[in-house]
């Protein structure tokens, strides 16, 4: 495998007991009296400065974890933080609550906007790499940040975990390497040298449960 | 392609891992089941909300914030 494929979408260790996979729909609950996610959407949209203050409170956190996990770079995942919510308060006019929710909006921006700096920094690295073997340098190491601090264990996170863990290793990575990599799978089954048709099994099983737990959970709510 | 077949690949396609020819036969296969196979596709972005939520929540930074409201109140301004 591929070192910069990572080992899959449960690397921090946690929640890997055998458990009935469950998944949340939703965020966790809000606080009485916080304004809900389609309340400050709409606010946006209005104008309202403060509203976006409220979302970047609640989310900012999340995101920026999304992004990390892509581009691996404190410095870099604050500045498309910034880009991103910068990017929200521009286009909150193409949200609709009728296609979804504002979380799901947010996370599909921040994905895509991550997965474009990381092909970004690949073909500048690959470009760095040619020059570095050029003059017989050592290329540079793939650097994983770890972000533990101010760890939040909600419940929601919890249970999210839970079904993400319950599932085979190859299956968790093939995820990872679609989700957070943006591979297709004809890229997975290279990077990680395996038959095209076994990537594809398993992505389509491991997205399978996944959304069967998701749904478990909408009627259990 | 069966409604199952397409619901496999519409849980692809929200990931973007759909290859080219897939991606058109799905593209044919969403005329097909309309409505009904919109609404999947809807539900499986819920799958962005669960992996960015299976996540540790990493500090951002209270800068970037000033830095953010700051930008926005300029705009609102001109």
């Amino acid at each position: 495998m591929n070192p910069r494929s990572g080992t899959g979408l449960n690397l921090d260790g946690e929640g890997d007991a055998e458990v009935t996979p469950r998944l949340p729909a939703t965020a966790p609950a809000l606080a009485p009296g916080d304004a809900s996610d389609i309340d400050l959407m709409r606010s946006i949209q209005a104008g309202d400065s403060e509203a976006l203050s409220q979302l970047y409170d609640r989310y900012s956190g999340i995101l920026k974890a999304l992004i990390l996990r892509v581009i691996h770079n404190e410095a870099e995942a604050d500045d498309l933080l910034q880009e991103i919510f910068m990017e929200i308060w521009n286009h909150a006019k193409n949200f609709s609550s009728q296609k979804g929710k504002p979380l799901g909006w947010m996370v599909t921006l921040a994905r895509r906007r991550a997965i474009d700096g990381l092909r970004k920094k690949q073909a500048y690295a690959r470009a760095g790499e040619r020059l570095q073997a050029e003059t017989e340098q050592q290329p540079e190491a793939w650097v994983h940040n770890a972000t533990a601090e101010e760890i939040d264990f909600a419940d929601t996170r919890v249970l999210v975990r839970q079904v993400i863990s319950s599932l085979p290793p190859a299956q968790q990575q093939a995820i990872e390497l679609a989700f957070f990599r943006g591979m297709s799978q004809r890229e997975i089954a290279a990077d990680t040298n395996t038959p095209l048709g076994t990537v594809k099994t398993r992505l389509e099983l491991g997205l399978k449960k996944i959304y069967d737990g998701l749904k478990e959970l909408k009627h259990e709510l | 392609m069966s409604f199952e077949e397409f619901q496999n690949r519409s849980r692809l396609y929200v990931l973007g891992a759909l290859e080219s020819e897939e991606l058109e036969e799905f593209e044919e296969a969403r005329k097909t089941f309309g409505q009904k196979g919109e609404d999947f596709i809807g539900e499986c972005y819920a799958l962005h909300e669960a992996f960015a939520l299976s996540l540790k929540p990493a500090k951002a930074s209270s800068a970037i914030k000033d830095k953010l409201m700051r930008m926005v109140r300029e705009r609102q301004q001109r």
